[in-house]
């Protein structure tokens, strides 16, 4: 019986591409004679287990019903910024930021596109308490619950206030980020929220440079510039912006009412307290008249235009999806434009599949980007049309207030207010009620 | 204290219609994904039969120390005295010489047995999830050595950046119950 | 309350504050210096094992191969496990400091950042509006400037989509209709693919080929170039390329030539058997090492060596995939050249008896070289190479042994028909001509079989066989009206297509090993000595050139644009002109 050794130099098989068996096993299982050798079996370490995610989703309802109450009866900054701390702390640096309340849109979108996948109990729970409780109570899931807002919370110091405009344009990128997750989850292509978390791989404290990089640079931009992922980045935050401003309860900057003191205007680091508006002469009301005729006009153009655009850019999204990708790779290849194989080709034509096949999924999938593509644009369109109108709209105001799509109920505007401390005076003096 | 202008005219009879909406909609969304039924979390895993040892999962796991580990199933491993999962195609001496083994951080150790059989085990804190192993145990020997994700190292991302870099899409959710998937034993 | 704000820092009390504050901002300014420090290591650290670890890997990939050349050099083994043991300690040092790094870089964050804000929080002052401005003029004039914002931001984004939408994109749904995965059959018959070119008839499809050179002077030869490992296998061109094999009884080589040069641009090794307890392979002198004639679907050219060895590369040389079917049980050596079809690369694999059924037709895909199909075939071992015929309706793989003619579908590798009708050691490949299929039976006989049969045809469609004997290593050749057979010792033989009818016969006195080829009206016939005869193909026989290439050749030439490809015992030539 010749040695193993030398059978397998006689076959020298190298199969350079494709490292698969096809389950037929080369050489018979060993016959142990002399010793009593018992095979052994690979252990198989389990993962978290589930009541751990259920105390997860425990902490986060605790947290919004702390961080609602610290916020709308306690009215403490303090308070607030404990309880973010102590949110940076659970689910940014113990929970290593997932699954978060941002990502899990993504969860919900592709369960509902893709039958083989059921999201999870938890994760319907972390995209759903924080929505419900804004409705309510406001944007109490920002102030002190999100680990992302947390972080950038932490580090703001020395805020510079951003100018209206710069605010309305930059916010658009959270709306068409929005649009895109939802694309990308509902195809199926990818989770991109996920794979462009800027500070995740802080809270994992390892990651990919790119990643780090851009965490980075939010938080350092975040410095001087308040919550910048917040405010014009986050797409959860979209959702709970236009949620905020039907909420039942809301974040107010005086406790009682408001005596025009002033002394509020530059205390949000985000921007977000409105100021009483001023009177509109005759012909500046005549002017805004028409130009809001002209934008409700406008509106279904850009709902049209916009969901033109986002069919039209088919081509680009599906490349998101990895099939496509594929099928592009392998027609590239076999019509000599490109000679290099990549790996995801060459174990594809190993499969044995019909590329006829691949190009008919290819363009399935081009077909739903297209279908996407046109609600999602439109979606866009609606957006910007909306906005365009809101800035044409006069609401008469006259008490500083706080805005309630963009106020982050940080509670740092309390202090600010007279009114506020007479109430803290009252209190202390052990007048009880108040 | 904060408190709801309660004049009942157009607008807030208008928000109120938009709030109630909002609250069902949240509802029906709510439904809509609970529908399916789900016992318990879904976790990443690699499936053996795809995978083509290509060395991604070394480098593209956001932990430094991978979460994908080799694995060495001893039933369907031969035992072989020349293992080609653990010795360099031309060696010529069967021992532990750095030229002679395949894996870049000895991480799999060799026992004598009984003639001419041998154990191969893999030490999870060496192991880097190269693949090199699994590559040359599946061209000439049984395939019993290949690669899964180790749960009790992986974070269970809700997006795997190796899932995404895996050019045969090996890698799906699993429910967490049954977090593994191994090869089938098939003895010829 | 603004003045008072003035004289804050006059008043002791502020004195102790402001010595807090220094401190504060002491720390926070070290914590920072600590924090980019620490940042700078990491970046370092991942800098390193990013771009110093591939090259430390390449190097050590290298004295790995090296070892293998000189296992007994016990000072290249301590480097390489000085060098490996260093690897790992890299490795693991990389590791735990990234780690580490990780901690410290968030501690020195955390510090700077809880003393940066206590400064600013020591710094802060109470809120001064200023005068009020114009209020309505600021409050329109900001929401002006937003609208302008917002359509500013909708111009960007419509520009943006309008130019990535305007992008060429590949259309999916058209592209699934026609099957694109290899060249058309077309353009494989506008190269010279595999043995005996296109539909492996022998006929060129290009008519500018010269019908004059002379070795002894070198005129009308563009150039000349040595061929490393010698080998019976003929040119096969695609293009600017020349592929060959050339093997010894120890190496197995494939080669690449430039056609305007003629400049070896590539050789690819085949590893194949390295060492083993089986007898070295011995092959008669007559076949050679490297008889089978390689084959190129336009992306890949594959060898097959009577090792039983394929091996597939590129174009450029990168070697795509190599694998060894076991050695072929032949009489006189394996020497069936390759035949491809789209993307596949057919073998016959003809061994032993055929009682044996050790015989099989093989298909491999070009770019994994995995098996696609693969058909046991009732018959002995044989030396012919399978051609891929087009009869009008449908392709198909033909192939002839002793004793069956068969006919496949070369996108399943079943069989379309098979006729009885071959006896004896068979080397002379089939061809198709006119909805004939053509095959020899050495020293014995033609046949004229039809192709529109199913199943076995033996007694249907043989149209008619010519029992005037017949060569025993040339192949035919046809142009439809008249079949061209040439014996070895050198007697060329004229049939009618139609009826099998002998027209015509003539002693050349040369021999001839080269199958005779087929050029617009005339005859290229090689023989053994290296000289091309010219002749018209017709119903005598009229010779209207005789070059002289001054080597002896074995191998059928090669056709293409105004060039012919001669591979002689020792060099390979290429008649033609320079423009």
């Amino acid at each position: 019986m010749r040695p193993l050794r030398n059978i397998l130099f006689g076959l020298a098989i190298s199969l350079f591409v494709t490292g698969m068996t096809t389950g037929v096993e080369r050489f018979p299982p060993p016959d142990f004679v002399e010793t009593d050798h018992v095979i052994p079996s690979p252990t198989s370490p389990g993962p978290r287990q589930d009541v751990y995610e259920y105390i997860d989703a425990l902490v986060l309802l605790a947290a919004l019903g702390l961080a609602t109450y610290l916020i709308l009866k306690k009215r403490s900054r303090r308070a607030i910024f404990a309880l973010t701390v102590f949110s940076l702390l659970y689910f940014g640096f113990w929970r290593k930021g997932c699954v978060c309340s941002i990502g899990a849109i993504q969860n919900i979108v592709f369960s509902i596109f893709d039958p083989d996948y059921a999201v999870p109990i938890v994760v319907v729970a972390f995209f759903l308490l924080p929505l419900v409780f804004t409705l309510f109570f406001g944007r109490a899931f920002c102030a002190a619950v999100c680990p992302l807002g947390a972080i950038q919370d932490m580090v703001l110091a020395r805020p510079v206030s951003v100018p209206d405009w710069a605010e309305s344009g930059l916010r658009l990128f959270a709306y068409v980020y929005l649009a895109l997750a939802v694309l990308f989850a509902a195809t199926g292509s990818a989770f991109v929220i996920c794979r462009y978390d800027p500070f995740i791989s802080i809270f994992r404290l390892s990651g990919s440079l790119n990643i780090l990089i851009l965490g980075g640079c939010l938080l350092l931009i975040g410095v001087f510039i308040g919550r910048p992922y917040c405010r014009f980045l986050c797409p959860y935050g979209v959702i709970l912006r236009q949620l905020s401003r039907l909420s039942k309860w809301r974040v107010t900057i005086t406790p009682d009412e408001c005596i025009q003191c002033r002394l509020c205007e530059d205390s949000c680091p985000f921007g977000a307290i409105k100021k009483p508006s001023a009177q509109w002469p005759e012909q500046e009301y005549h002017i805004a008249k028409k130009r809001l005729a002209f934008l409700l006009l406008l509106l279904p153009v850009l709902v049209f235009l916009g969901g033109w655009a986002g069919s039209g850019l088919k081509g680009v999204t599906s490349q998101a999806h990895e099939t496509v990708r594929l099928a592009k790779q392998i027609y590239l290849e076999d019509n000599g434009q490109i000679v290099e194989a990549t790996d995801a080709s060459t174990a594809f034509r190993a499969t044995g599949q019909q590329t006829k096949e691949l190009y008919e999924q290819a363009a399935n999938i081009r077909a739903r980007f297209e279908m996407g593509g046109w609600i999602l644009g439109g979606f866009i369109g609606l957006i910007i049309g909306l906005k365009l109108i809101g800035l044409s709209v006069w609401r008469r105001r006259t008490d500083y207030e706080a805005d309630r799509a963009g106020c982050l109920a940080c509670g740092r505007c309390y202090k600010y207010c007279p009114r506020e401390h007479v109430r803290l005076k009252k209190m202390k003096e052990g007048s009880g009620k108040w | 204290m904060t408190q709801n202008d309660k004049t009942i005219n157009r607008r807030n009879f208008l928000r109120d219609g938009l709030w109630g909406g909002c609250l069902a909609t949240l509802g029906i969304v709510a439904g809509a994904s609970a529908r399916k039924k789900r016992n318990n979390d879904l976790v990443w895993q690699i499936d053996p039969y795809k995978c083509i040892a290509c060395d991604r999962c070394a480098t593209f796991c956001v932990l430094e120390d991978s979460a994908v580990k080799c694995v060495q199933l001893y039933e369907i491993c031969g035992y072989c005295d020349f293992c080609p999962g653990y010795f360099e195609l031309g060696a010529t001496v069967l021992d532990t010489g750095a030229e002679n083994e395949l894996c870049p951080t000895g991480a799999i150790k060799r026992t004598f047995i009984e003639d001419p059989y041998y154990e191969y085990d893999i030490d999870e804190a060496l192991c880097i999830g190269c693949a090199k192993c699994v590559k040359g145990c599946a061209a000439f020997g049984n395939g019993s050595l290949f690669l899964q994700v180790r749960h009790d190292r992986c974070l269970n991302c809700n997006e795997c950046s190796i899932a995404v870099a895996c050019p045969t899409g090996a890698f799906k959710r699993v429910p967490a119950d049954e977090p593994y998937l191994l090869k089938k034993v098939d003895h010829a | 309350m603004v003045a008072n704000s003035h004289n804050e820092n006059n008043s002791p009390q502020v004195q102790a504050t402001s010595s807090w504050y220094r401190c504060t901002v002491a720390t926070a300014v070290l914590s920072a210096v600590f924090s980019i420090v620490v940042c700078a290591f990491m970046l370092m650290n991942y800098g390193r094992s990013k771009m110093v670890g591939t090259a430390d890997e390449t190097v050590m990939l290298d004295l790995k191969s090296e070892i293998r050349n000189r296992p007994d050099d016990e000072q290249l083994l301590s480097q390489i496990r000085q060098f490996d043991l260093l690897l790992r300690q890299q490795r693991i040092r990389a590791v735990n400091r990234a780690r580490q790094g990780g901690y410290l870089l968030l501690a020195g964050v955390v510090v700077f950042i809880i003393s940066l804000r206590s400064a600013i929080a020591h710094k802060k002052r109470p809120p001064s509006p200023q005068p009020n401005a114009d209020q309505l003029k600021e409050q329109v004039g900001n929401a002006k400037f937003s609208r302008w914002a917002v359509t500013g931001g909708l111009a960007i984004l419509g520009l943006g989509s309008l130019f990535l939408a305007t992008r060429a994109e590949i259309d999916f749904a058209r592209a699934g209709a026609a099957d694109a995965s290899s060249y058309s059959m077309d353009e494989v018959a506008k190269n010279w693919a595999s043995f005996r070119g296109p539909n492996g008839a022998g006929i060129s499809t290009h008519t500018n080929v010269p019908s004059r050179w002379d070795g002894k002077t070198s005129e009308g030869i563009l150039w000349k170039t040595e061929i490393p490992l010698p080998g019976n296998n003929s040119p096969v061109v695609w293009g600017d390329r020349i592929f060959l094999s050339g093997a010894d009884p120890n190496n197995r080589q494939v080669y690449c030539f430039d056609t305007s040069t003629g400049k070896l641009l590539w050789k690819g090794d085949v590893l194949g058997l390295t060492k083993s307890d089986e007898e070295p392979l011995e092959m008669m002198e007559e076949t050679g090492y490297a008889s089978p004639t390689v084959a190129t679907d336009g992306r890949h050219v594959c060898a097959i060596f009577p090792t039983g060895d394929v091996v597939c590369f590129d174009f450029k040389g990168k070697k795509v995939w190599e694998i060894n079917l076991g050695r072929p049980d032949s009489a006189y050596g394996y020497a069936s050249s390759l035949a491809s079809y789209k993307n596949l690369f057919i073998i016959q694999y003809d061994q032993g008896g055929v009682e044996d059924e050790k015989s099989e037709l093989i298909a491999l895909d070009g770019f994994s070289g995995r098996v696609v199909w693969k058909t046991k075939r009732p018959v002995g071992n044989s030396w012919s190479s399978p051609i891929v015929a087009n009869t009008g309706e449908q392709f198909q793989i033909i192939t002839c042994a002793d004793p069956w003619v068969i006919a496949y579908n070369p996108n399943d590798g079943a069989e379309i028909w098979r006729a009885n009708c071959l006896s004896g050691d068979i080397a002379s490949s089939p061809i198709y001509t006119n909805g004939l299929v053509f095959v020899i039976e050495p020293y014995s006989k033609l046949v004229a079989i039809k192709t529109d049969g199913k199943g076995d045809v033996t007694k249907t469609h043989i149209a008619w066989v010519s029992e005037e004997g017949g060569p025993d290593i040339c192949s035919p050749l046809s142009n439809g009206e008249f079949i061209f057979m040439l014996a070895t010792e050198g007697l060329l033989e004229c049939y009618n297509v139609s009826d099998g009818k002998r027209l015509w016969e003539k002693d050349l006195e040369e021999y001839f090993l080269a199958s005779p080829s087929l050029v617009g009206k005339n005859l290229y016939l090689l023989s053994e000595k290296g000289n091309m005869f010219i002749a018209e193909a017709g119903t005598e026989y009229k010779q209207s050139a005789r070059c002289e290439m001054g080597e002896k050749c074995h191998a059928s030439p090669a056709f293409a644009d105004g060039r012919i490809y001669i591979r002689g015992i020792d060099n390979l030539y290429c008649i033609g002109s320079s423009n």
